[in-house]
This record gives C-alpha cells, sequence and structure tokens, in this order.
C-alpha cells in the first residue's frame, strides 16, 4: 500500500493569518461551519453545532475557568483552551472537543493540517 | 408548522430610546438623575446577584439600534419561520423594583410608546405587550385601558418578582382593566431587587445559576394566590399566563392544593371549583426554559398531569443564554401543533389563526 493510499483527505480550511490567539475564524466548508482555533501550540477545529442544543458553539467566548477545589476557593486555570458556547455557555475543550461537565458529551473535531500558510481539515470520517 | 413564539425579547442598545417619549420631568429624571449604571442604562433597583457572564447569548452583538431588530429577523423569525413573536421587552419589566411609582409608571409608559412606535410598524409579525409595573394598581390599569384597544397588543406584562402575591385584592384593579379591555395578564421571571426584596424564598441566592433554578418559587406563590383569592370567579374569563417559571413543579402543587381545599374549603368559600380546575381553566404555561431530565419520558409523564398538551404555550425567550430552539423542544410530538402555536390563539384571542387552522374548539 503506497502513502498517497493513505493519506487522509484534506480540505483547506483558511490562512494561518486568517486565525490567531483568541480569535478563531468560522469557515463554511460545503454545508457545515467549523470553528478554526489557534492555540499556543498549533491549532485546532470545532464543528459550530454544539453537541448540547445545535446553538452556534464557535461563536461564544473563548476563556479559561476555575479549577474543581475541595475548599472555597477560586483558582483561575486553562486559559485560552476552553469554548463557552454562544447560546447557553457550555464549556468545551477546545482540543478535545470534551464537554467540562460530562465528558461523554463531545463536540466533533477535526485534526487540522498546517501547510505553510494554508489550514486544511481531515473532514471525512 | 403554525408557532406563535410567547417570549421574545425586543432589545434596545440604550435606554435612551425612551427620551422622546417621556414627559419633561421624567426626561430630565432620566438624563440627569442617578441611574444604575452608564449613560443609557434603564433605572431599576438591582438584585443581590450577578449573572458571571451576562444574559444574552453570545452570537448576539447589535451594534446600532436597528440592528436589535435586523438580528432578530435573521437569527430568529426567518430562521425558524415564525408565524408571531410577542415581544416581552426586557429592562422595562424591571420598573416594578422602583421605589418611587410615579416614575415607574411614566418609564414604563414610555417604554410602550417606544413599543407601539418603534417595533410594531417592523413587521407584522410582532405583537406587543403592555409592560405595566404592579407597584401601582391603579396607575397600571390606567395604562391599560389607555392602551389595551390597540390591535396589535395582546397582553399585560408584569415581572414575577412583586411585592405581594398576585392573587392580593390590592392588585385586582389591573385584572379588572384586563377584563375590560380583553387581554391575558402575564407575568414573567424578573423584578427580584428593589423594592421586591422576597423575591426568593427564605433570602437571596448568592449564586446565578441557583437564582435561575429557583425561578419557580415565586411563580408559585402567584399561581396559589390567584385561585385562592378568587380572581378567576371575579373574571372568569381572563387568562393568567406564566412565562419563564419553569412547568413540571405545577403537578405537585396541584395535588397538594386540591387535598388542602378539600379539607378547608371553608377558609375561601367564593372558590366553586378545585383549585386544580381553575388552573386548568385560566392559567397557561409558557414552556421555556423546559426541564431537562436524563430519560425526556420522566417529563412528558410529569406534563400530562397538568394537561400540557393545552395548557403550554411554546416560548423561546430570544435571546438569551437560556434559549430554547423551536426545533429543538422535547416535548411529545403528538402535542407540537397545540403547544408551538395552536394554544396560544385561545389565550390571544387577537392573534389570527392561520387561514388552514381553525381555532382550538
Amino acid at each position: 500500500m503506497t502513502a498517497a493510499a493513505t493519506a487522509p483527505a484534506l480540505t483547506f480550511a483558511c490562512k494561518t493569518a486568517d486565525v490567531a490567539v483568541g480569535k478563531p475564524r468560522i469557515v463554511t466548508i460545503g454545508r457545515i461551519g467549523v470553528g478554526i482555533f489557534q492555540l499556543e501550540d498549533g491549532y485546532a477545529a470545532l464543528l459550530n453545532i454544539c453537541p448540547h442544543r445545535a446553538g452556534q458553539l464557535c461563536e461564544g467566548p473563548i476563556s479559561g475557568t476555575t479549577r474543581q477545589t475541595d475548599k472555597t476557593e477560586f483558582v483561575y486555570e486553562r486559559a485560552g483552551e476552553l469554548i463557552r458556547c454562544a447560546w447557553h455557555g457550555w464549556e468545551f475543550d477546545i482540543r478535545s472537543g470534551k464537554c467540562l461537565v460530562d465528558d461523554k458529551l463531545k463536540a466533533r473535531t477535526f485534526p487540522v493540517h498546517v501547510d505553510g500558510d494554508d489550514i486544511y481539515l481531515e473532514m471525512a470520517r | 408548522m403554525f408557532i406563535v413564539d410567547t417570549d421574545v425579547h425586543n432589545y434596545w442598545s440604550s435606554a435612551e430610546v425612551l427620551l422622546p417619549y417621556l414627559e419633561p420631568y421624567w426626561r430630565d429624571f432620566l438624563v440627569r438623575g442617578e441611574k444604575p449604571g452608564p449613560r443609557g442604562s434603564f433605572p431599576h433597583g438591582h438584585r443581590p446577584w450577578l449573572h458571571p457572564e451576562g444574559f444574552s447569548r453570545a452570537d448576539i452583538r447589535p451594534e446600532t439600534e436597528e440592528d436589535n431588530y435586523l438580528i432578530m429577523k435573521e437569527k430568529h423569525l426567518d430562521l425558524y419561520d415564525i408565524d408571531v413573536a410577542i415581544l416581552t421587552a426586557d429592562e422595562p419589566l424591571e420598573a416594578s423594583t422602583l421605589a418611587n411609582y410615579h416614575y415607574a409608571n411614566a418609564l414604563v409608559k414610555a417604554y410602550n410608546d417606544y413599543m407601539i412606535d418603534w417595533w410594531l410598524p417592523k413587521d407584522s409579525r410582532l405583537k406587543g405587550s403592555i409592560i405595566i409595573s404592579p407597584t401601582d394598581p391603579h396607575g397600571a390599569a390606567a395604562e391599560i385601558r389607555r392602551l389595551g384597544g390597540h390591535k396589535d397588543i395582546v397582553q399585560v406584562l408584569a415581572s414575577h418578582g412583586s411585592q405581594r402575591p398576585y392573587g392580593d385584592p390590592f392588585y385586582h384593579p389591573i385584572y379588572e382593566a384586563c377584563a375590560e379591555v380583553g387581554l391575558p395578564f402575564a407575568i414573567h421571571f424578573g423584578g427580584q431587587g428593589g423594592v421586591n426584596h422576597n423575591a426568593v424564598a427564605s433570602g437571596p441566592t448568592a449564586y446565578y445559576w441557583e437564582t435561575h433554578a429557583l425561578l419557580s418559587q415565586p411563580a408559585m406563590t402567584h399561581v396559589v394566590s390567584m385561585i385562592s383569592n378568587g380572581v378567576f370567579e371575579k373574571y372568569p374569563d381572563l387568562y393568567f399566563v406564566v412565562i419563564e417559571c419553569g412547568v413540571s413543579w405545577l403537578p405537585s402543587l396541584m395535588w397538594r392544593l386540591d387535598a388542602n381545599f378539600k379539607a378547608l374549603r371553608k377558609e375561601t368559600p367564593w372558590l366553586k371549583m378545585l383549585p386544580s380546575e381553575y388552573c386548568r381553566r385560566n392559567i397557561r404555561f409558557s414552556t421555556q426554559p423546559l426541564e431537562q431530565p436524563q430519560n425526556v419520558r420522566h417529563l412528558w409523564e410529569t406534563l400530562e398531569h397538568m394537561d400540557g398538551q393545552n395548557t403550554l404555550l411554546f416560548a423561546s425567550d430570544y435571546p438569551h443564554w437560556d434559549f430554547d430552539a423551536p426545533t429543538n423542544l422535547h416535548i411529545p410530538p403528538a402535542w407540537r401543533d397545540k403547544v408551538m402555536g395552536l394554544n396560544a390563539l385561545e389565550v390571544y384571542k387577537r392573534i389570527e389563526a392561520p387561514a388552514a387552522t381553525a381555532r382550538v374548539a
């Protein structure tokens, strides 16, 4: 089997200049919206549909949150790693798509490939 | 499907949209007087708790006054093919928290004129609510009589935060006026600060999500009070609409009320039916925020006990953070036509029935 036969099909999403840390870009590919995020260590992509109630997930604020603690304190962590759905505010990890209060609930993610200044997504599953 | 959304919030970007509609003294008060925030904020006594993310959906970002309508049109009315949207204002409901009831009356009066002037002509799908401040029932009644004949006004609306339970005879002038002009009286979650200091039983909650989960508390008190004080004997055709207060608490409350009434009916000899019968005849509940159990059948069974097929009215609460989309409302499929739109025709008589659909008998 050749390398070409096993290579994933890639779909162009946007230029690297179109996104910045804290400033995602929502692109429309075919009929679906995908949020492209730049994180400190790379890029991530999430379907712009929240698995909770189908809200505009990627139009919400990027934020951190409070760490689960054993005492009454507020430890802010994971700044820039979470997206709060624009509709109901449920928190999701941008890299894994997992919902913070229920990790069985997962936003759809797409593997990201960067080639020069082009960002591609693996969309076929 | 014919859709009536019974809770659509028409935002403004600044409360100064009211200035042209205020009498000179009150205009000065709003321009130069103390406000709870920067210029453009609406006068009110604030709640003891704060929402950590704000109330609006993060994807609704108006920049101009016109955007408030244009975004509603694009992201709600057109997107979901809504036939009728009942405007429920937003901040004006908070006028009920002010001790100065003259100012409260002036503010809601200005809002009502602004809404009729600015919002209703924009889109034939929009219907209005007369906002009243219940702190002055006679003033509220005068406002209801002033505007109650407008063809696109479909209800009278007050905050669910109040100084007394709404069945108290203190408030009956409001219902007399509603009955006179043929409009339902509705309450909506809100008005939980200022003079309405007891809007959460046993004292204020610390966190917003606590408060929101307890939004049913004042509604329970009002439902019981309206029934026990005989409002629906005095005004048998009056509909009382409970908006954004949850729904699944109602059956257990009615079971308890009916049982108590059977033992102690002598306290309220003016009642001629069981409490649950008044509730079924005169009270309607908006769906949002519909409870979300793990197993939706637990919810459906509960809703059957309140005859939800006939007593629920669809509401989205656009554009708030706890919005329910019409396409994602977890009610029994067989109820959808009634709950999404036809039940509203019974309550809101001025809404035109769709040509292909007769009113529910």
